[in-house]
């Protein structure tokens, strides 16, 4: 399996499937036609990342530090972090949800997923966790069952697919900016890019990789597709919202009747772990790497040790976070992704500088149409949040 | 920046006086004036000239996007505030770029470099300069990076959070740049400098450079050290490097490693590009390693190196004391010294113990040891290590089956690395999404 289709399957994470299933409940299906457009921009912007991967052989965060100097740098990772820490939060939101389905309380499930999660990766093979972990992940194909088997109106789903909607409603508009936030994470660029770097792609053997993206884009958004579709069909007609995780398990109820909450439980949680696991890790490197100090878990503790205190300080406080009392669950998952989304412009625009840089990428710098997609990818962004902002402080 | 009045002595420079240290990012940006007080624009970045041992401050580029340079030697003096020149502006010269300079800045900053010292690659955060008076002449010469959290910190704008801290500096004969190396910065001695590191320090290094700097950085070693370094190297890295190296590199790197590792490293590979560098590597040494490629996985053929110690039964203890002397640099192991009928058969086994403890005039054939224990090259590994450890012996014979000629040996520690498993499962996770590299 190639970096597209791993990095694609961390993405479905616990922000991922709560984000499609809002989206599909309170919207419809009048959310649908965003995936097209979304597969084009998701697939665009992976090819770059790896295609830098493998003509550079460095990592996203080396490179903004080589390009871009210490000071752009220092606040390109202070919002990734961040970002990364809303993330991770939403990570162990996600353990919280699905053990609060089988009746365990967050104040005994988050302690143990945090501890569990440090522990794993610190101590375990991480070639066996990924296996299990990517093996589990599949349960969300489970979706696209359900989603057939909810009996949806298949005609205003081929319509709503291809006919564009718009609406200058605030929550309208929230929604949009956390589906694009999730499905296009700025933290998977950075994943993406280090995973070819890693498995030595380079420039030679690089054609394999372009479609291993093109497959996991495409993947990615087939199942959230279907996540929508569920929710529309079993949700929305109903007038149901998504205000936790029980809402949210009944989109799987046509498919698995009443074992949908183990169903939902079990792939959320599995999601969510794997994802905790991978996030605070990931984000510790990047940082490490952007600023030269010592990472790695092949390096001792006395090493390495900001780049361990980081690692488990963002599990600390990602677990912490989520143990307020009444903390709502859905929210957190919800606008993490809300902020990935408006951060996504900026890791973009440094991602065009680089590429279409000659001294670094030589020949394969982008063609035409790949910068008029991204920048008309950056371009929508920006403009969705600040109507988003706009419509949020003036209503009216 | 405090002004010294002693004279120092340093190599390349004969005596010279101190006038000012400073660190790049404090007088990066200073407002440069001519001595009319008018303002010309502002420090952009420094062209140095490296040749010999010393780097030299040569310009001061001071208006964006304009390749021409203010020489240094107009430069009366660095103050707190700005930079004064001697003259005004119309007397200056305008320098371009030289064909042998290089923008330091640009070149350096932010940028990997190794720290021969640490023998580690490291991150350029700051670069220390030296405001120097030698022999009539004013001088500013690069003396030092800054690596430590300080130096990040001062670039930041925040180094009194880290006042306390020591600044990590490397000084400039114990770096190693990897990027953009013109021809003359390529004269200054480095390649001897890398040769003296640690075969071990080395291999980590290559394993910490991406790809690219990885090719330039193999081809200025020279081939044997090059070849040292990566059989230290664990076998996932080597094969992933080989793939990346151009046929060239990689089948001279081959070629200097013992036969036996070349041969499993090549079964690594795929049949097309292993086909290739065989191809590429002189006749003789892809023979051998073709040979050794065709035994099965797990059998002692496998396992074995032809680079044992071979010698007639006519020689007496003297002759073999000093053939054994030219051969021992090759073999893998000297302990035993197999003793070969003029068919390559093998008649006999004499170790250096009782090589040292005979009387120098005795023949090897009346002191070899004619109970032979040894094994064919389809026998299993297990039965190879039975046998080691059950005679308590450090090698062992693998000889022809049909002919009783000698194939080669294996040694214990060949062994020992397929009985023992492998415990680098840990590393793994790095390897799957997370450079090792970059960080350092």
């Amino acid at each position: 399996m190639g970096p597209g289709i791993i990095t694609s399957n961390v993405d479905n994470d616990a922000g991922g499937i709560t984000t499609y299933s809002v989206a599909g409940a309170s919207l419809g299906y009048k959310c649908l036609w965003i995936f097209l457009p979304m597969v084009v921009a998701l697939v665009v912007i992976q090819e770059m990342c790896t295609r830098m991967g493998a003509v550079t052989g460095k990592g996203l965060a080396d490179l903004i530090r080589e390009r871009f100097g210490v000071k752009i740098t220092f606040y390109a990772m202070l919002g990734l972090l961040l970002g990364n820490l809303g993330n991770i939060m939403s990570e162990f939101a996600g353990v919280a949800a699905s053990m609060e389905l089988f009746g365990v309380s967050k104040y005994l499930s988050l302690p143990l997923a945090a501890l569990f999660t440090w522990w794993l990766v610190l101590r375990w093979s991480y070639k066996v966790v990924e296996r299990v972990f990517l093996a589990a992940c599949l349960i969300y194909f489970c979706y696209l069952f359900s989603g057939y088997l909810a009996h949806p109106q298949w005609g205003v789903v081929a319509r709503e697919l291809v006919v564009p909607h718009f609406s200058l409603d605030s929550s309208y508009l929230v929604i949009m900016v956390g589906l694009i936030g999730t499905t296009i994470a700025p933290w998977m660029q950075f994943y993406i890019q280090s995973a070819v770097v890693e498995k030595g792609i380079t420039v030679k053997d690089y054609t394999y990789t372009k479609y291993d993206v093109i497959l996991g884009s495409i993947m990615v958004n087939l199942v959230a597709v279907f996540i929508v579709i569920s929710c529309a069909a079993t949700l929305h007609v109903h007038g149901l919202k998504v205000d936790s995780a029980k809402e949210a398990a009944l989109a799987l109820t046509p498919l698995a009747g009443k074992w949908a909450f183990v169903l939902f439980a079990v792939g959320l949680l599995n999601a969510s772990l794997f994802s905790a696991c991978i996030l605070p890790l990931s984000t510790a490197y990047f940082l490490c790497e952007a600023f030269g100090i010592e990472a790695g878990i092949d390096k001792s503790w006395r090493e390495a040790p900001a780049f361990y205190w980081l690692y488990t300080i963002l599990i600390v406080v990602g677990a912490g976070v989520i143990l307020i009392p009444k903390i709502s669950l859905i929210a957190v998952m919800f606008w993490s992704q809300v902020i990935n989304g408006v951060m996504l412009p900026f890791v973009l625009i440094f991602m065009l500088m680089l590429i279409n840089n000659r001294d670094l990428m030589g020949n394969h710098v982008n063609s035409r149409a790949q910068n008029l997609i991204s920048w008309v990818t950056v371009a929508s962004i920006i403009s969705l949040t600040l109507l988003m902002v706009w419509t949020s402080l003036f209503p009216s | 920046m405090r002004p010294g009045n002693s004279y120092k002595t340093m190599r390349g420079l004969g005596k010279f006086h101190v006038l000012g240290e400073y660190f790049f990012s404090q007088i990066m940006g200073k407002p440069l004036y001519d001595s009319e007080g008018r303002r010309l624009g502002q420090l952009r970045d420094l062209a140095i000239l490296w040749e010999g041992e010393i780097p030299k401050v040569t310009g001061i580029k001071y208006v964006k996007g304009v390749q021409a340079h203010i020489s240094i030697s107009h430069i009366d003096a660095i103050k707190r505030d700005r930079i004064i020149l001697k003259v005004k502006f119309a007397d200056c010269a305008l320098i371009p770029l030289q064909p042998h300079e290089i923008y330091m800045g640009k070149w350096l900053l932010d940028k990997q470099i190794i720290d021969l010292k640490g023998s580690k690659v490291v991150r350029v955060n700051d670069i220390k300069l030296i405001w120097i008076e030698a022999a009539g002449k004013n001088l500013l010469v690069p003396a030092a990076v800054d690596i430590g959290v300080r130096g990040l910190a001062r670039r930041l704008g925040v180094e009194f959070l880290f006042k306390r801290r020591e600044n990590h500096l490397v000084w400039w004969q114990f770096i190693q740049p990897l990027e953009e190396k013109t021809a003359s910065l390529k004269l200054t001695g480095e390649r001897s400098q890398l040769d003296r590191l640690h075969p071990a320090d080395l291999a980590d290094l290559i394993e910490d450079l991406d790809y690219k700097t990885r090719a330039e950085f193999i081809e200025d070693l020279d081939v044997e050290t090059a070849a040292e370094a990566f059989a230290e190297m664990e076998l996932d890295t080597q094969v992933e490097i080989l793939e990346q190296l151009d046929s060239r590199q990689a089948s001279n790197i081959l070629e200097e490693m013992p036969p036996d590792e070349a041969a499993d490293l090549l079964g690594e590979l795929s049949e097309e590009r292993s086909d290739e560098l065989l191809n590429l590597m002189e006749p003789e040494e892809a023979q051998e390693v073709r040979e050794l490629m065709d035994y099965e996985e797990g059998t002692a053929g496998a396992l074995m190196t032809t680079e044992y110690i071979a010698l007639s039964p006519d020689l007496t203890v003297n002759e073999a004391i000093s053939q054994l002397r030219q051969l021992a640099a090759e073999a893998e192991t000297i302990y035993y010294l197999y003793i070969l009928d003029e068919n390559r058969r093998l008649s006999g086994v004499v170790s250096l113990r009782e090589l040292l403890m005979a009387t120098p005039v005795t023949k090897l054939q009346d002191l070899m040891s004619t109970r032979l224990i040894m094994v064919r090259p389809h026998d299993d590994v297990e039965e190879v290590a039975d046998l080691l450890n059950k005679y308590a012996i450090l090698a062992i014979p693998v000889v022809r089956d049909k002919d009783q000629k000698m194939l080669g040996i294996i040694t214990v520690d060949d062994v020992l690395e397929i009985l023992i498993p492998d415990r680098s499962s840990f590393e793994t996770f790095s390897n799957f999404f997370v450079s090792k590299r970059a960080v350092q």
